[in-house]
């Protein structure tokens, strides 16, 4: 009995100590929505592999003063080995942006629109630097958070980092998060 | 080629890596040069012969069905384009190669080629509304990108197993078809061989030949392994006592 305690508190020690690396829990709440998706409502099947596998589009505001930078991920913590999926990242997005139209490029050579000029994709978890929409095995309903960061930096950062490259550039910066949380389940 | 211009499907240079040297070696059997796997696409372009047009005319296909074709054409198309390297998979026939072998080593496959290009066309027009060969570029890319992952595998479009599994051996065929002999019926014209700058099978090879292969500017000789008589054919037959190339 000692012995599971003990290793439930070392459990819960390490589980508090990563994710207070990666988040950093800033104090300003960003206000993340999207015209075509709710937060706790089935995304369309548009934006999965069950239709066209498009980006849906994002808006975002109350970012904090001091923003010079936007990044974007995506992510499922009922997947992954370990957890999470990462269905998308994007990041270096301008801050005088309020959102991502839907449909973003999946050629990197395409540019990507005017309103998130310089704007480039990370890695998700099937290593493709793109969008790609929730793919559940079927039974239970999956939740896919839509994660917005406000830095304080406008970080040089190159095209292609994973979510754990992306954690350690934006560590120090992150001044203002929020998310939004829609689900999606197969049949 | 910039970090951002080189992702494709699967990009030419992920193929060409996936392929390299070691494809061809596969398809050659042995002989004396030694190839260091480090031979570079670079300049093989300009070393291409023209090839013949896409087929314009449609060919007689002995195993795949007319819609098949069309459909295996096209994925082609997008696995190992045409483009400023050289030719591709379309000019090398790769979709000639595979049919014809269908019919003979990789008469294996012939089920898994039905049931999953049936699959494949019913995803296209549950996600996108149309079939392969009907959608747009960008469209056909994130269609195989999703039959990669395996992302298509529980959309309902009934592929048996993994899409990803289907995926793979299209792929696998493809590749063969465009670096294989030509004896098998695909790289045709040596275009496979001349975008890896793969020299050729050589009997033999002098000092000064090395040397040249070792600055990838030995010229290709254009000729099939089995124009050696010391060869022996790995013949397209079913089994029974033939010898098999490999699926």
């Amino acid at each position: 009995m000692v012995y599971r305690t003990v290793l439930a508190a070392v459990v819960a020690m390490a589980f508090v100590g990563a994710d207070a690396a990666w988040a950093q829990a800033p104090a300003h709440k960003i206000l993340v929505e999207s015209p075509t998706m709710k937060a706790g409502e089935t995304m369309a099947k548009e934006y999965t592999p069950d239709g066209r596998n498009i980006s849906p589009p994002m808006t975002w505001s109350n970012l904090p003063q001091g923003t010079r930078q936007i990044a974007v991920v995506c992510e499922d913590f009922d997947a992954g080995n370990p957890p999470p999926w990462v269905h998308w990242i994007i990041y270096k997005i301008p801050p005088t942006a309020t959102g991502l139209p839907a449909n973003l490029p999946i050629d990197t050579a395409a540019p990507m629109p005017s309103e998130i000029a310089g704007a480039v994709h990370g890695y998700n978890g099937w290593r493709r630097p793109m969008y790609r929409g929730p793919a559940p095995p079927a039974g239970k309903p999956h939740l896919y958070h839509f994660v917005v960061y406000a830095l304080d930096a406008a970080l040089d950062l190159p095209p292609r980092l994973t979510r754990a490259e992306l954690h350690d550039a934006m560590k120090g910066h992150i001044i203002g998060q929020g998310e939004m949380v829609p689900t999606y389940q197969r049949n | 080629m910039s970090s951002d211009e080189q992702t494709r499907i699967i990009s030419r240079r992920d193929l060409l890596r996936g392929v390299g040297v070691a494809a061809v070696a596969a398809v050659a059997p042995s002989t004396s040069v030694a190839l260091d796997g480090a031979i570079a696409p670079a300049g093989a372009a300009e070393a291409v012969q023209p090839a013949a047009t896409s087929a314009v005319r449609r060919e007689a296909y002995e195993n795949l069905t007319a819609v098949e074709a069309d459909a295996l054409e096209a994925i082609v198309a997008q696995l190992i384009p045409t483009d400023a390297n050289g030719p591709g998979a379309t000019e090398a026939r790769a979709v000639h190669y595979i049919d014809r072998a269908l019919g003979g080593a990789l008469s294996s496959s012939r089920q898994a080629y039905s049931a999953g290009f049936a699959a494949f066309d019913r995803y296209c027009r549950m996600t996108r509304g149309a079939s392969f060969v009907e959608l747009s570029t960008t469209d056909q890319d994130s269609v195989l990108i999703d039959v990669e992952s395996g992302s298509a595998t529980g959309s309902g479009a009934g592929f048996s197993g993994s899409s990803a599994q289907f995926f793979g051996m299209v792929l696998n065929h493809t590749r063969q078809g465009t670096f294989g002999d030509p004896y098998y019926g695909g790289n045709a014209n040596y275009v496979g061989w001349d975008l890896i700058g793969y020299p050729g099978v050589r009997t033999s090879v002098s000092a000064a030949d090395q040397q040249l292969m070792e600055k990838g500017a030995l010229k290709p000789n254009h000729r099939s392994a089995y124009d050696n008589e010391m060869f022996n054919k790995a013949t397209a037959g079913n089994g029974h006592g033939e010898h098999q190339h490999g699926d």
